[in-house]
């Protein structure tokens, strides 16, 4: 017994200390396998994460088609965001408020790049128009969901425009 | 946001107030850098860089001034990413097989949280006077 200990040992410990450098060293980042996995398998691929305080907004693809999904992030289920997906319409970029109310898209709809904001306890999606106008291409609410930074193509040139909302 | 600097895609942070630039640390350097990610009051500041051949996360305490350059678990690149708005938590989208992939990491062991208006959530045991 006491050879075979003395023979394991020098295996062990590196392993041993392998194992707890990955996993239960409380410094580092830890996956979330859980989660990650749910998201996996519940889209053909997923793009575009934005997180909020227990939210994550995504743009996922299914049968070739891609669509906006909040997931709450407690138990991993999308959530229903009535009014925001339609059949014409295909999603750019997307950013959640931290409280999960408010998402802001933008999507290419009917030949135009358009920037619009849903706010989910109403169930409506607004369209923000550009002064002066021009392309919008990424979008990044802030944690209160009050501002919104967008970035805008014009006329060759890329611009980042603000934009405080009520 | 990313600003071109001599050829070179570059993080900038700017303070809204005054719109002036703020200094950062540790992201003067390791360019192309994209996909920058802030916490509720900007003290945490996540970004992809490049390291050698390989693309990293790295995050900016800019309240100690410490740098964590993060290397995926899953030994992917990443390609886009966000930071929770308390820091605790990165959303990575990465490629796998030809399909895009969302990973989360918790960050809790890491940071501390990054609260809504500074928001402290422990007592500090403080002498009394």
């Amino acid at each position: 017994m006491t050879d075979l200990g003395h023979r394991v040992t020098p295996l062990v410990t590196p392993l041993l200390l392998a194992v707890c450098l990955m996993g239960c060293g409380g410094s580092g980042p830890r996956p979330q396998p859980g989660i990650s996995a749910a998201l996996q398998r519940s889209a053909e691929s997923r793009r575009w994460p934005d997180l909020g305080d227990r939210w994550l907004v995504s743009i996922a693809g299914r049968n070739g088609r891609e669509r906006v999904e909040l997931v709450d992030l407690r138990n991993g289920q999308p959530v229903p965001l009535p009014g925001l997906n339609q059949a014409d319409a295909q999603p750019v970029s997307v950013s959640v408020s931290a409280d999960g109310n408010r998402i802001a898209l933008v999507r290419r709809r009917e030949g135009r790049t358009e920037l619009t904001l849903y706010r989910r306890s109403v169930g409506t999606l607004q369209r923000l128009p550009l002064e002066p106008a021009g392309v919008p291409r990424e979008v990044s609410l802030d944690g209160s969901g009050r501002l919104l930074a967008v970035q805008v193509s014009r006329q060759g040139h890329w611009d980042v425009d603000l934009v405080r909302l009520p | 946001m990313i600003v071109d600097q001599r050829g070179r895609p570059t993080v900038q942070l700017k303070d809204l107030r005054s719109g002036g630039p703020l200094p950062l640390r540790h992201l003067n350097r390791h360019q192309p850098h994209s996909s920058p990610s802030l916490s509720w009051n900007g003290r945490y500041l996540a970004v992809i860089i490049q390291r050698g051949n390989r693309r990293l996360v790295l995050i900016e305490d800019r309240l100690s001034g410490r740098a964590h350059p993060l290397r995926l678990p899953s030994g992917r690149n990443p390609v886009r990413l966000s930071l929770a708005p308390d820091g605790l938590q990165l959303a990575v989208q990465t490629a796998d097989r030809g399909r895009w992939q969302v990973e989360l990491l918790d960050l809790s062991g890491l940071l501390e949280a990054d609260r809504p208006g500074g928001l402290r959530r422990t007592t500090p045991v403080e002498p009394m006077q």
